[in-house]
């Protein structure tokens, strides 16, 4: 093994040692690399055109002046174009009033969800309205209904108004919420057109006119896919839209680091030889441990650092006790395990041994790697352990478990645990809750997580993480599914924490107090309408359990290979993660065509008086839950991805075996096992995308759909979070990054 | 609204343009379709424009002795009429088939002329109920293969209710089943009190209605088709008619239902798709029909019907527009032309042959 100490190893000697300056340095770190929101518009400033836009590659951005030119002559179209929309819409209002003398005619029909195979489920209370437009552009308004439980609809109107002469054409609407707000602290809903068809008016006749069964691609569930998720068409049919400030956020942060990426890859592409990873580090902005390393060299590498991290970083790992050593904890991120994975990037099991400090930090005593650490070998059951002593391997071994941590929080807590989990609840939602005042309390929390997961099939799963971590897309789809498998909302809770320390257990559990408090008022509140729409509930657990992947490695198509050591390791995995993911492998969960699902039922009774006496209780436990991963959750990793993911050396999606014998335990001079200069500008565009374009905060409610009880309730812990080291103010109402 | 500038648009709409508008295009619609009718259907092709599979009958009518419904001198106690009658099958030339079948009856014994005649179909409801649903029905009707209805069916719930109320397939006969006039007529009695009367046809001797499908589906419906292995011919219940009629004669009911005007009428009255509640308006018996000897093909096919043989206290009711219920009739009474041109065409062309019987099945032509 090499013996060469980095710079910054040399250096730590000059340091500050004593606790408190650590920790005023890492403090002002924090500060300084805390990232800030100021929203505004740039004039002949590169664009971005649209979220959808962002690609791995160079993303469509503008950047040559004629370009630039070109793109401001259609913004100012744009703007003429809108300026005569609006000009329109105040023109020819649509009027709330019913233009209808006598009703003698209906039209009729059925709507369903579309399937791929047959007919889908009918759906119900949709919003149905019959317009007209005169010769002169007026809108008439002939009718309006939603459809019933059945999907069945019968709109009323009157014959002779939408036959007049002064008609020239009539519209058939099919109306969605869009949006939820909070307007005197009641819950208003927004229809917005979702689909209009044109009826050929001379076929109305009088009495019914059947408009037979509409089948309707309205929040479809996708077909095929490895998990409960909406069909989103790149065609633009899409179930919802990202809202404008939203869209304008993202564009303002990314910009900068979107050039830089695309300098690189320029390089990359002209001179290689030419670009150096710290060079690349350089050019996007200071993160956490960049900050730290540079007042106190070497201190992100060593054993303080990384228990810190491990317990309070964005990992926020999962503590088993030891069976038998008191104060001792283990933290298992598991390797390839048995998914679909390439030969260039190593992911071996990592189980790392804490003994608790004094101050409640754990400190690291061991750390066992299982499986290949180099191109050489190909044992994946070969096992071996280092302890502090094992310099340098120890510190080698150090970063291996970083790189696994990071990896598996990313690909298991981060996209399958919050995104993927929040939108099996979004799809369900959207589906089904329509009249019931539930709506309200969920939408705003499950509001584009279904198209952010759209994106990050393409540009995560099916691109940088399939192509910067040891598992394939395939590998990938099937880990997260498995994950999904652990995801319950009956019986969890956050994570108990383990010492005085424990910060991020601690702040976890004092926003599921808040979540709690919110949702307990608001189902109270709304207790009547709840129950009288009980129907929608049901159809909403019904979704949900039925979409549901079943529990985790049971059903025959997610099952381990065979052989005794595969199952051990699928036993293990199982037990560890029915503590991470607050799983009752007890409860009797609901069999759905031969499937265990992970999902439990909310309620079996259609309606209110048939529901059983928890489930009340369910529909709170169900609705806490979804809001908790939906926010924060998600959160918590997801503004911690640049802290602990911003310095390509220190941690990254995988490591490379490169081509010497002792493979990944190299030190982090060897650039040979680091990830390759595209993957590392890649890395750190993607850390600073995913982080920095935050939008739609809890406290600053920029839409105006969080309900303010929740907000007032968070505000009212300000400051006992920020004892915690958390700010609510950088709290997500909604998983949309 | 207080002064003249304040008249707006829509008012002159609603009391000029629709009114007159409405009624104008009513007559244009009416004219067009009679001419149409007579040009491409009846004349050259020698049809009626639905009923061409029938048989004829005579016989008399007597007016019940003692009254329920209100009086009228044209329905005096037991005053007699002779008739005619026709039976029919809509619209295949195919007995065996599911079709609506229907009587039609003249008190006259003439094939033409008479001082009323009432047009009736089986089911107590409709295919349509205004002109611009006979219009939209006239244009849908796609017949091929021994299916007609499946394009306006899909489209008009309504329409196909009333083919599954009016389909008969396998009656036993065409005396046993029951048949509606549907549309309402002007009664205007001998009190002078303005009422509406609807007319219907049972067996007199209550015999049990023939013919009637078991709750068939919309598919099932649409296909009129005679079913596989059928063993009945083409002109069976005609035949079965002759027989009855040289055997045992026939005896049938004719009775009338009344609703007594009101100013403001809800224009569903005037609906066909609706049925005049019976609590409210029972069905009182007009007279008993004795039929005695039927028609040869010739006559019968010459014997004729129209709602403007009415007396005019018991006519057609005006119609303002063609979504008018009362626009049916308005329709039916301006297809005059029709007829004639039919008529016409047998001076100029010669008869059309009978019926045959053959296996050339689900067919709306003679298929010789
Ligand atoms: C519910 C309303 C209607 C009923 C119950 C009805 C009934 C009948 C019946 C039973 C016949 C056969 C008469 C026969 O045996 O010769 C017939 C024939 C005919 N109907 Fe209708 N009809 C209705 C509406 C209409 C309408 C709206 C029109 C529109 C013009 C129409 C036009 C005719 C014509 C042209 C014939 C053939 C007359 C002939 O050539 O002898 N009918 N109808
Ligand atoms: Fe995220």
């Amino acid at each position: 093994m090499s013996k060469t100490k980095t710079s910054a190893e040399a250096a730590i000697s000059s340091a500050p040692t004593d606790e408190a300056s650590i920790r005023e340095i890492i403090d002002k770190c924090k500060r300084e690399t805390r990232i800030e929101y100021h929203y505004g518009d740039g004039f002949f400033k590169p664009r971005m055109r649209g979220i959808n836009h962002l690609e791995l590659g160079r993303s469509k951005i503008i950047s040559s002046p004629i370009t630039i030119l070109i793109e401001w002559l259609y913004v100012q179209w744009k703007r003429v174009r809108d300026f005569f929309g609006d000009l329109g819409k105040r023109l020819f209002p649509r009027e709330g009033r019913v233009w209808c003398d006598r009703v003698d005619s209906h039209l009729a029909g059925q709507t369903i969800f579309a399937g791929d195979r047959g007919d889908g489920a009918p759906i119900h209370h949709l919003h149905l309205e019959f317009w007209g437009r005169t010769w002169l552009g007026h809108w008439r308004k002939f009718g309006e209904t939603k459809t019933d439980k059945e999907g069945y609809f019968r709109l009323p109107f009157d014959l002779r108004q939408a036959r007049r002469l002064w008609v020239r054409r009539v519209y058939f609407e099919i109306q969605t919420t869009t949006r939820v707000y909070f307007h005197e602290g009641k819950p208003r809903f927004h229809f917005d057109v979702w689909r209009r068809v044109e009826l050929p008016k001379g076929d109305l006749i009088g009495m019914d006119y059947n408009l037979r069964t509409i089948r309707l691609d309205f929040w479809r569930y996708r077909e095929g896919a490895y998990t409960p998720r909406a069909k989103v068409n790149a065609s633009g049919d899409e179930p919802e839209h990202y809202s404008q400030g939203r869209i304008d956020a993202l564009m303002e942060q990314v910009i900068p680091i979107e050039l830089t990426k695309i300098k690189h890859l320029d390089q990359i592409e002209l001179d290689p030889g030419s670009l150096t990873i710290p060079e690349i580090q350089a050019d996007y902005p200071m993160n956490l441990t960049t900050c730290i390393e540079k007042h106190l060299p070497g201190y992100t590498r060593g054993d303080e650092w990384f228990g810190e991290r491990m317990m309070n970083g964005m990992n926020r790992g999962t503590f088993q006790p030891d069976a038998k050593k008191k104060g001792h904890y283990w933290i298992h991120y598991f390797g390839r395990c048995w998914y679909e994975s390439n030969d260039v990037y190593a992911l071996p099991d990592v189980d790392i041994l804490f003994k608790l400090k004094k101050n409640g930090l754990p400190e690291p005593v061991e750390i066992h790697l299982t499986g290949k650490l180099n191109s050489h070998e190909h044992d994946p059951w070969k096992k071996r352990v280092y302890t502090p002593k094992d310099e340098p391997d120890w510190t080698y071994a150090k970063r291996v478990a970083r790189v696994n941590g990071a990896f598996n929080t990313e690909v298991e807590e981060h996209f399958a645990g919050t995104h993927l989990n929040s939108e099996q609840f979004a799809v369900a939602c959207y589906r089904n809750l329509k009249l019931n005042p539930v709506a309200a309390l969920l939408m705003p929390h499950l509001k584009e997580v279904s198209l952010i997961d759209h994106a990050a099939d393409k540009t995560l799963i099916g691109g940088y993480i399939a192509a910067a971590t040891a598992l394939t897309k395939e590998g990938l789809e099937q880990r997260t599914r498995d994950i999904m498998g652990m995801q319950d909302w009956k019986g969890w809770k956050p994570m108990t924490p383990i010492s005085k320390a424990h910060s991020c257990a601690k702040a976890e559990a004092l926003f599921w107090d808040v979540v709690g408090g919110y949702v307990d008022r608001f189902v109270e509140d709304w207790k009547d309408e709840i129950q009288k729409h009980w129907f929608e509930i049901y159809c909403f657990s019904e979704d949900l359990v039925n979409h549901a992947v079943p529990v985790a490695f049971t059903a025959p198509q997610d099952a381990p290979p065979k052989g005794a050591k595969w199952k051990a390791l699928a036993d293990r995995r199982f037990e560890y993660y029915c503590q991470q993911y607050s799983f009752d492998p007890t409860l009797e969960r609901p069999v759905v065509n031969g499937e265990r699902k992970a999902i439990s039922r909310i309620t079996a009774a259609k309606s209110f008086h048939e529901a059983g006496k928890e489930d009340w209780q369910n529909l709170k436990d169900a609705c806490r839950y979804a809001i908790m991963m939906a926010t924060y959750m998600h959160t918590w990793i997801n503004e911690h991805q640049y802290d602990d993911l911003g310095e390509i050396l220190y941690s990254c999606g995988g490591l490379r075996y490169g081509e010497k014998p002792e493979g990944i335990m190299a030190p982090e001079s060897d650039y040979g096992i680091a990830p390759d200069l595209e993957r590392s500008t890649q890395m750190l565009w993607f850390t600073n995308l995913l982080s920095r374009t935050e939008y739609g905060f809890i406290t600053r409610n920029e839409e105006g759909d969080v309900n303010p009880h929740f907000a007032e309730l968070l505000e009212a812990k300000r400051e006992e979070f920020k004892s915690l080291g958390v700010d609510i103010d950088a709290i997500e109402s909604r998983t949309n990054i | 609204m207080s002064s003249a500038t304040h008249i707006t648009l829509s008012q002159i709409e609603r009391y000029w343009i629709h009114r007159f508008g409405d009624k104008l295009l009513l007559w244009v619609y009416a004219k067009l379709f009679a001419v149409m009718l007579a040009l491409f259907l009846c004349f050259p092709k020698q049809q009626r424009m639905s009923h061409n599979n029938g048989i004829g009958a005579a016989g008399k009518l007597r007016i019940v002795d003692h009254p329920e419904f209100p009086a009228h001198p044209f329905f005096a106690p037991g005053r007699e009429f002779p008739v005619r009658i026709r039976h029919a099958s809509a619209t295949f030339l195919d007995d065996a088939m599911n079709c609506i079948r229907s009587m039609s009856i003249k008190l006259s014994d003439h094939h033409f002329k008479s001082p009323f005649d009432i047009e009736m179909n089986s089911g107590e409801v409709s295919l349509f109920w205004s002109a611009a649903s006979f219009l939209k029905f006239a244009r849908l009707r796609g017949e091929k293969y021994g299916i007609e209805y499946r394009d306006y069916n899909r489209k008009y719930p309504n329409g196909l209710a009333g083919s599954m109320a009016a389909g008969r397939r396998h009656a036993t006969s065409f005396h046993n089943l029951h048949y509606y006039c549907k549309t309402p007529f002007l009664y205007m009695g001998s009190d002078n009190i303005k009422r509406y009367a609807k007319y219907r046809v049972i067996p007199a001797d209550n015999e049990p209605e023939s013919g009637k499908e078991e709750n068939p589906s919309e598919w099932d419906q649409c296909n009129q088709r005679i079913l596989p292995h059928e063993t009945r011919g083409r002109n069976y219940l005609k035949y079965e008619y002759e027989d009855r009629i040289r055997r045992e004669g026939a005896r049938y009911r004719l009775q009338i239902q009344t609703h007594p005007a009101s100013d403001n009428e809800d224009p569903e009255v005037f609906n066909n798709m609706i049925v005049w509640d019976e609590d409210a308006h029972p069905w009182q018996d007009l007279g008993i029909i004795t039929i005695d000897r039927t028609l040869d093909w010739k006559e019968s096919t010459l014997t004729t019907f129209s709602v403007n043989n009415m007396p005019k206290t018991l006519g057609v009711l005006p119609a303002k527009s063609i979504f008018d219920y009362n626009s049916l009739n308005y329709l039916r009474a301006h297809s005059e032309l029709a007829r004639k041109a039919r008529m016409l065409s047998y001076k100029v062309y010669g008869m059309v042959p009978p019926i045959p019987d053959n296996d050339n099945r689900n067919v709306s032509d003679w298929g010789v």
